[in-house]
C-alpha cells in the first residue's frame, strides 16, 4: 500500500509541457475553501462519502491567495477579475469589479425607489444575480472551428464545453468594453452598461452571440467534417 | 441636485400616501434639528429636499450626494458629536466674543456630516451661514492664479471665489437685500460700489467680474463681521455661523506655484488671508465658528500618505501655527460608530434595499462586516456598496 502511494507521488513531470498549465502532480486534489456546514455522514451518498475520505488521505494543492473562506467569495467574479487583469495588477482589476457592481446596484436601486409599488417586484437589484444572468445570456451554445479538408479550410459548427462558453462570454464582454466604447468613460461605467443591457438581452455582446449562432446555422452543411 | 429636488418631492409624496410606514426603530419623525436630543442618537432623520437644495448645493460629501440620489431621500444619523455642537450653539452667550469649535477625528468618522447637521440647525433657526465646503480645494489644483488687483504681493483665485459667491447667494438669499455696505469699495477706475448698497449687488459684482471676485469675497466677509455684531435692532439683527471644512488647509503648505516656480505660501492667497481673519476671535460678538479638520494630534496617518504626496502634508508646521491661531477652541471629538449606531446603519441599508448579497443579511454576514470595517462609517459605506 505504502509502496503504491509512493509510486504515485514520484517526482512527476508532464510528458507534454505547456507554458501556462499547472505543474502539480495530478494526484493532488483541488482545495475547497468554503466554510460549508458539514453535512453529517448519514446524509451523504456513497460517492460523496468516498470523496470525503479521499480528502482526509490525499494531498491537496495550496489555496490561491485570492480565495477566501467567506461566503462573499464568488468563483465566477474571481474568474472575471482575473480575465480583466492586465500586467498582474489585480488590485486595479478588483477595484474596477467592485465599482461595476456598485454602479449596477445604484442604477437598479434608484429605479426601484422611483417606481410605484406595483412595479417594484420586477426590478432586480442584486448585482450578483444580474452579473450571472447577463453572463448566461452572453454564452454561445454552439461554436465554430476551422477544419482543413482538401486544401481548403471550412468553418465547422462544433459543440463547446462549459468552460469554453464561459471564457468566450467573459472575453467578449471585456473586449467590447475596451474597444467599442467612448474613450473618456471609465471601465466600470462601460461594463455596467453592457451588463445591464445583456441582462435584458440587448446590447452588442448578445448581438455577437447571435451572429455566431447564425454563422453556425449557415454552415450546417459542413457539420459532418467534424470527426471528434 | 437642482433637478432632483422636484423629482424627490414628487415621489416622496407618492410613497407617503401609498404606504403609511410604521416608524421603524432607526428613524425619527423629528425633522427639526432643534428638537433632537440624546434620545434620538443612532436614529436617522430626513433632510427636507427643499433645504438640501438651498443649504447644501455643494456642501455635502460627494458619496453622500450619490446616496441621496440613489435612495431618493437624504437621511442623516443623529450622533453625539453633532448633538454636543448643537447644544453648545444653543447655550452660547452671544454678548461675548465668538467661540470656536473644532471637530476632529480619524478619516471617515463623520466630521463633515456632523458639521452639516449643525449647519442645518443654524439654517432652521434663520442664521446667516458662511460655509466653505472644503478649504483644501482653495489651496491646491487651482487652474488660474492671478496677481491680485488690489495688493501687489497677493494672488487671486477667480474661479473658486466666484463659485463660492454663487453658492453663498443661493444659501443666504433673504439676507442679501437687508444688509447694506458701510464703505465705498473701488474695484477699478470705472467700477465701484457705493456706501449703503445692498449686499446682493456686491455679490453680483463679484460673480460678473471674475477678476475682482476674490476681493469681493474679502469685502463680503468684512461687511458681515462689522454688521453682525452691531445690530441689536429688530430688523438688522442676525446671527452668523462660519463653518470651514478642512481648516488645516489654511495653515499648511499649498501646492500652487508662482510664476517663477517657487511655492506659494497660504499667506499670499487673498481668499486664505481673509478666511484667517474670520477665524480670529477678536471681533464683535454674535458670531460662532465651527471648523472641521483631520486629527491634529495624530499627525501623518497612513491613508493620508498614500492619497496625498508627502510634501503637501507638512503636519508639524500646521500643528504649531494653526494651533496658535485657533487657540482657545472647544474640541469636539468624532469617532467610529458604537454598536447601537452600527445596528441603526445596518437596518437603514436593509430598509433601503441596499444590502443585496444574501449572506450580508444574515447574522454571520453582519459580524463579518463589523470585523472588516471596524465600525468606521465611510469604510462601511464603501463595503456595503459592493455587496
Amino acid at each position: 500500500m505504502a509502496a503504491s502511494v509512493r509510486h504515485l507521488l514520484k517526482p512527476w513531470t508532464p510528458s507534454l509541457c505547456f507554458a501556462r498549465w499547472s505543474r502539480y502532480n495530478p494526484y493532488y486534489l483541488d482545495p475547497d475553501p468554503s466554510k460549508d456546514a458539514r453535512v453529517p455522514d448519514s446524509e451523504l451518498s456513497p460517492e460523496q462519502k468516498e470523496l470525503q475520505e479521499l480528502k482526509t488521505v490525499r494531498p491537496i494543492k495550496a489555496a490561491l491567495s485570492s480565495d477566501t473562506s467567506s461566503p462573499f467569495n464568488d468563483p465566477l467574479i474571481s474568474k472575471f477579475i482575473n480575465m480583466m487583469m492586465q500586467d498582474g495588477n489585480k488590485i486595479l482589476a478588483r477595484g474596477i469589479m467592485t465599482q461595476t457592481l456598485e454602479t449596477i446596484k445604484r442604477k437598479q436601486v434608484e429605479k426601484y425607489h422611483r417606481s410605484p409599488a406595483a412595479k417594484r417586484l420586477e426590478i432586480e437589484c442584486n448585482p450578483y444575480t444580474i452579473f450571472q444572468k447577463a453572463l448566461e445570456n452572453c454564452k454561445p451554445i454552439i461554436g465554430l472551428a476551422s477544419v482543413q479538408k482538401g486544401g481548403k479550410s471550412y468553418q465547422v459548427p462544433v459543440p463547446l464545453t462549459d468552460n469554453r462558453r464561459r471564457f468566450l462570454a467573459m472575453k467578449w464582454l471585456i473586449t467590447e468594453c475596451r474597444d467599442n466604447k467612448h474613450r473618456r468613460t471609465h471601465m466600470y461605467e462601460k461594463l455596467s452598461q453592457e451588463l445591464l443591457a445583456a441582462f435584458a438581452n440587448e446590447g452588442n455582446v448578445v448581438k455577437r452571440k447571435h451572429d455566431l449562432h447564425k454563422m453556425a446555422e449557415a454552415n450546417r452543411a459542413y457539420a459532418h467534417y467534424r470527426w471528434w | 441636485i437642482q433637478s432632483n429636488g422636484q423629482q424627490l418631492e414628487a415621489v416622496a409624496v407618492e410613497t407617503a400616501s401609498a404606504e403609511p410606514n410604521p416608524l421603524s426603530v432607526f428613524r425619527t419623525s423629528e425633522q427639526d434639528p432643534t428638537y433632537h436630543s440624546e434620545g434620538h442618537t443612532g436614529q436617522y432623520y430626513m433632510l427636507p429636499p427643499a433645504h438640501i437644495q438651498k443649504l447644501f448645493p455643494y456642501g455635502l460629501p460627494p458619496r453622500f450626494q450619490l446616496q441621496i440620489k440613489t435612495f431618493n431621500e437624504g437621511c442623516v444619523m443623529v450622533r453625539p458629536p453633532a448633538l454636543e455642537l448643537i447644544s453648545y450653539l444653543k447655550r452660547a452667550d452671544y454678548s461675548k466674543p465668538p467661540l470656536r469649535y473644532v471637530l476632529y477625528g480619524d478619516i471617515g468618522t463623520g466630521k463633515t456630516m456632523s458639521l452639516c447637521h449643525a449647519l442645518h440647525y443654524c439654517y432652521t433657526q434663520g442664521w446667516l451661514i458662511v460655509h466653505i465646503p472644503d478649504a483644501h480645494l482653495w489651496v491646491k489644483n487651482c487652474k488660474e492664479l492671478l496677481p491680485s488687483s488690489s495688493r501687489p504681493s497677493r494672488f487671486d483665485q477667480p474661479i473658486q471665489a466666484s463659485q463660492w459667491l454663487k453658492n453663498f447667494k443661493i444659501t443666504n438669499e433673504r439676507f442679501l437685500s437687508k444688509l447694506k455696505t458701510t464703505q465705498r469699495y473701488v474695484w477699478t477706475k470705472r467700477e465701484s460700489t457705493e456706501k449703503g448698497q445692498p449686499l446682493g449687488e456686491l455679490i453680483d459684482q463679484g460673480v460678473n467680474r471674475m477678476k475682482s471676485s476674490s476681493d469681493v469675497v474679502g469685502a463680503v466677509l468684512r461687511e458681515l463681521r462689522l454688521q453682525a455684531g452691531g445690530a441689536t435692532e429688530g430688523e438688522g439683527a442676525f446671527k452668523l455661523a462660519v463653518a470651514v471644512d478642512g481648516v488645516n488647509a489654511l495653515w499648511g503648505k499649498t501646492s500652487l506655484k508662482k510664476e517663477d516656480r517657487t511655492m506659494c505660501e497660504p499667506e499670499e492667497l487673498t481668499l486664505i488671508h481673509n478666511l484667517r481673519k474670520m477665524m480670529k476671535n477678536n471681533w464683535a460678538p454674535v458670531m460662532i465658528c465651527c471648523a472641521c479638520c483631520i486629527d491634529l494630534l495624530k499627525g501623518l496617518n497612513i491613508f493620508a500618505l498614500v492619497l496625498f504626496p508627502p510634501p503637501y502634508l507638512f503636519m508639524p508646521s500646521v500643528f504649531q501655527e494653526g494651533f496658535d491661531s485657533m487657540e482657545p477652541f472647544v474640541p469636539v471629538s468624532v469617532s467610529n460608530y458604537n454598536e447601537k449606531e452600527f445596528e441603526s446603519c445596518y437596518l437603514y441599508y436593509l430598509d433601503r434595499n441596499w444590502l443585496q448579497h444574501p449572506h450580508s443579511r444574515s447574522e454571520e454576514g453582519k459580524k463579518e462586516l463589523i470585523f472588516l470595517c471596524n465600525k468606521n462609517p465611510s469604510i462601511l459605506e464603501r463595503l456595503c456598496a459592493a455587496l
